[in-house]
């Protein structure tokens, strides 16, 4: 046997190609987040040492330089953090990608200051989960709701809270247990699927992978065991995409030709699944055909799976261009002439008139109007009404489109309710956006949504003291938050 | 029946749809082949992405004089296999006449050698965009590198005027003397690489597989002795050995790896359990601190 085989033998395979031809089970995204101060690094890095198939010179570097210290300096792992300092990049997002035996696990680490909101906004959308750092000693801060909201926007549905540095506070049950409140009063306003709130130390490795002595008051999930748990809520969501029990939606984006014979839609498929025989419509024009064939490079198809990029043929020519999304006739995408769109502004200009393009999954198409109608305050997390916004704001505005658009609520598909809007002049992203509700032509409202309507049953407890009020307007958002899943455009008049 | 996607299968399938976005949107992209690994996946997902079309843009290969014979015979049978359409371009300026590998700066080598080559390159030919093949996870400049990564006049990189780049939406959307370079690659790990070039049973250039090769040492690495241009002391110091090279560059600043890895299982298990970072074997990376980040500033890839 070669030393090399040996040296591989004896670290037990992390790659066995009879085991493994074609690469790991799945991919984990997962956004970090938090100040600056909050021991972001010391966690990754802690993270890293514990669960990454981290090459033996790395793990012995930590260990030489960690020498005389009570604990190992984690944050050696997350390497280049004082190159970048001196190269004056810390304000973007940087991607890092480890393996576990079974698992690809990609940390898409933001910066802290709110001034690069917008870098941060940018990760999270690439994210399965967040992993949100709050220093066990400062508790819920401005950056912490600012953040849960922009993870709500951009569809992160799943939140990891860790209450880091609790060894600074002596492990103490009641302040964990104030600052949990804080951070479920600050998440319960929006809509995560799975918020779990952690006290660990990055430092010492308490209830990173492990339980340690120092927290049997505190009887939850470790922080890996936290990730695994939303994994398999993941995976069992996946799986319910893939066998069919979300709407196909394929974005077209390229139609391919190979002489006269050939006619094939190049796309991917991002939701639902679609088989040889099926019939599938293009809602912009109406038009329907059956699938005749699923090519890819290689070989044919019979079925194609969420995430597969592919080529449609069709049984009968029709006239398909990109930026059609082909659906099944009886769950089809709304042609939409406008729209209601929860925005992140991401350019320093303030919305004006020069106008924008709407970028859709395939389709672009300039702007006809845009309304700004509610901004976010992010000390209250509550909407007041606005007609402008700045940069890394969050408001929510009515949208109509010169020609109609394919498009979902957010809610219901993301690929297909995800939009950016394009300066026309300058060629930058003005804003990013998802869309509440599509409306087919610019209409009226299903519903208005009034204060005279509220209190006559929903808010009838309510007084008008300043609680109540902030009460009443959360109970519409939520009350428009509804509505909107169900496809429901609501003109919420509600200061 | 459905079927389960394997992280490859997701990292394949956005790479196609990054090629496709950028086929839509510009006028003239350009894919900048370099011949390496890298560029060989680049390559054949380029021709997943249009297949069965042809693919709708050249190949662009900055060749600086000194790659290996070996990178070039592969490259052009490369081409003449897929019928591809390739652009070579060499910096034939006055600049270029003063540097060579063994006595230039390796900044100023590549520099003059790389940089300014395919400046000139693409100006001429007005490329609006480039692909290229680097990941993200090569180094912590690239960390921070877009998908699709806008270039100012000059093919400037400026860090801090990154566009947002959220969900799957790419936007090609560029300003006056604005251009684009596309890394349909950036998701894509070095482990990754040598297991889709395995799974898709790829051919790749000889050289990253081990082989009795003339090596001589210069600055505590191993060097191939590509051609009779190699200058004493050097010369006469030459050994052979059995080496393969984790990267592909220009023979003289290019380090090989003792290894007995002679197949592609034995170079996949071999790299897959490394404990050097990949650049390590390649000195212009070296040659001062922030090197990639400057280079890019300048116009590198």
């Amino acid at each position: 046997m070669s030393s090399v085989a040996k040296r591989i033998d004896a670290r037990a395979p992390i790659f066995d190609p009879r085991r493994d031809p074609s690469g790991l089970a799945s991919i984990t995204r997962i956004l970090t987040c938090g100040s600056v101060d909050d021991g972001k690094s010391t966690l990754i890095g802690r993270l890293l040492w514990e669960i990454a198939e981290l090459p033996e010179d790395q793990r012995e570097h930590v260990r030489e330089a960690s020498r005389g210290r009570p604990f190992p300096d984690f944050s050696l792992l997350v390497d280049g953090l004082v190159d970048e300092r001196a190269q004056g990049i810390t304000i973007d997002v940087a991607w890092r990608y480890f393996d576990t035996r079974e698992r690809r696990y990609v940390l898409i680490d933001s910066p802290g200051h709110e001034t690069y909101t917008r870098n941060m906004a940018s990760g999270a959308s690439h994210a399965d989960m967040a992993l949100l750092l709050v220093d066990a000693r400062k508790g819920v801060r401005q950056q912490t709701r600012r953040h849960a909201a922009i993870l709500d926007l951009v569809g992160v549905r799943h939140v990891l809270v860790a209450v880091n540095k609790m060894d600074l506070v002596g492990w103490s049950e009641e302040v964990f247990a104030a600052i949990a409140k804080d951070i479920r009063d600050t998440l319960g306003t929006f809509a995560f699927e799975s918020v779990e709130i952690i006290p660990l130390s990055a430092l010492t490795g308490d209830n990173v992978v492990t339980a340690g002595e120092t927290s049997l008051w505190y009887g939850g999930p470790t922080l890996v065991e936290a990730i695994a748990r939303v994994e398999t809520r993941l995976e069992e969501k996946r799986s319910a995409d893939t066998s069919g029990s979300s709407g196909f939606r394929f974005p077209v984006q390229l139609v391919l030709r190979d002489g006269a014979d050939f006619r094939g839609l190049a796309g991917t498929v991002r939701s639902g699944s679609v088989e040889v025989g099926d019939e599938v419509i293009d809602a912009l024009s109406g038009a329907v055909a059956r699938v005749s064939a699923i090519s890819q490079m290689g070989g044919d198809l019979d079925v194609a799976t969420t995430g597969s990029a592919v080529v449609l043929r069709l049984d009968r020519d029709l006239d398909i261009a990109r930026g059609a999304v082909l659906s099944k006739p009886t769950d089809r995408p709304i042609v939409a002439g406008a729209a209601t769109l929860r925005l992140i502004w991401l350019q320093t200009a303030p919305p004006g008139d020069a106008g924008y393009i709407v970028r859709t999954s395939t389709d672009a198409t300039p702007v006809c109007r845009l309304a700004i109608r509610r901004r976010l305050d992010f000390a209250s997390l509550v909407e007041a009404n606005a007609s402008t916004c700045g940069v890394n704001d969050l408001v929510t505005a009515d949208i109509t489109f010169v020609r109609p658009v394919a498009l979902d609520p957010f809610a219901a598909s993301a690929a297909t309710g995800a939009v950016l809007l394009v300066d026309r002049l300058s060629g930058a992203v003005a804003a990013a956006g998802v869309v509440l509700a599509a409306h087919e032509t610019a209409t009226r409202p299903d519903l208005e949504l009034t204060e005279a309507l509220l209190r006559e049953g929903l808010c009838s407890d309510l007084g008008t003291d300043e609680t109540s009020r902030n009460e009443l307007r959360r109970r519409s958002r939520e009350v428009e938050r509804l509505f909107a899943r169900a496809g429901l455009h609501v003109r919420n008049t509600i200061a | 029946m459905t079927s389960v996607l394997t992280h490859l299968d997701v990292l394949e399938a956005e790479s196609i749809h990054i090629f496709r976005e950028a086929a839509a949107q510009f006028r003239k992209p350009v894919l900048l082949y370099s011949i390496g690994k890298d560029s060989t996946v680049l390559l054949h997902l380029a021709r997943k992405a249009f297949w069965p079309a042809r693919l709708p843009f050249s190949l662009f290969h900055v060749d600086t004089g000194w790659k290996f014979r070996e990178m070039i015979a592969f490259r052009d049978a490369q081409v003449r296999h897929y019928g591809l359409d390739l652009i070579v371009q060499t910096n034939r300026s006055d600049a270029a006449r003063h540097v060579d590998p063994f006595s230039s700066a390796p900044s100023v080598y590549t520099s003059v050698m790389k940089t300014d080559a395919l400046k000139q390159g693409l100006d001429a030919h007005r490329f609006d965009a480039a692909f290229g093949g680097a990941r993200r996870d090569e180094e912590a400049s690239r960390a921070k590198e877009r998908v699709f990564s806008v270039r100012g006049p000059g093919h400037t990189w400026d860090p801090r005027r990154q566009r947002p780049e959220l969900w799957h939406l790419l936007d090609g959307t560029v300003g006056p003397q604005e251009t684009v370079r596309i890394f349909p690659l950036s998701n894509w790990t070095e482990r990754d690489i040598w297991r889709y070039i395995r799974r898709e049973q790829l051919e790749i250039v000889p050289l990253y597989m081990a082989a009795p090769r003339p090596t001589y040492e210069r600055d505590g690495k191993l060097f191939v002795a590509d051609d009779d241009r190699l200058p004493e002391p050097y010369r006469s110091r030459v050994v052979t050995r059995s080496v393969r090279f984790r990267t592909l560059g220009c023979w003289p600043l290019t380090a090989a790896v003792e290894s007995a890895a002679q197949d592609l299982d034995a170079v996949v298990a071999e790299t897959l359990a490394a404990r050097a970072s990949e650049r390590q074997g390649r000195m212009i990376d070296h040659d001062q601190s922030g090197a990639m980040e400057r280079k890019k500033q300048e116009g590198y890839f």
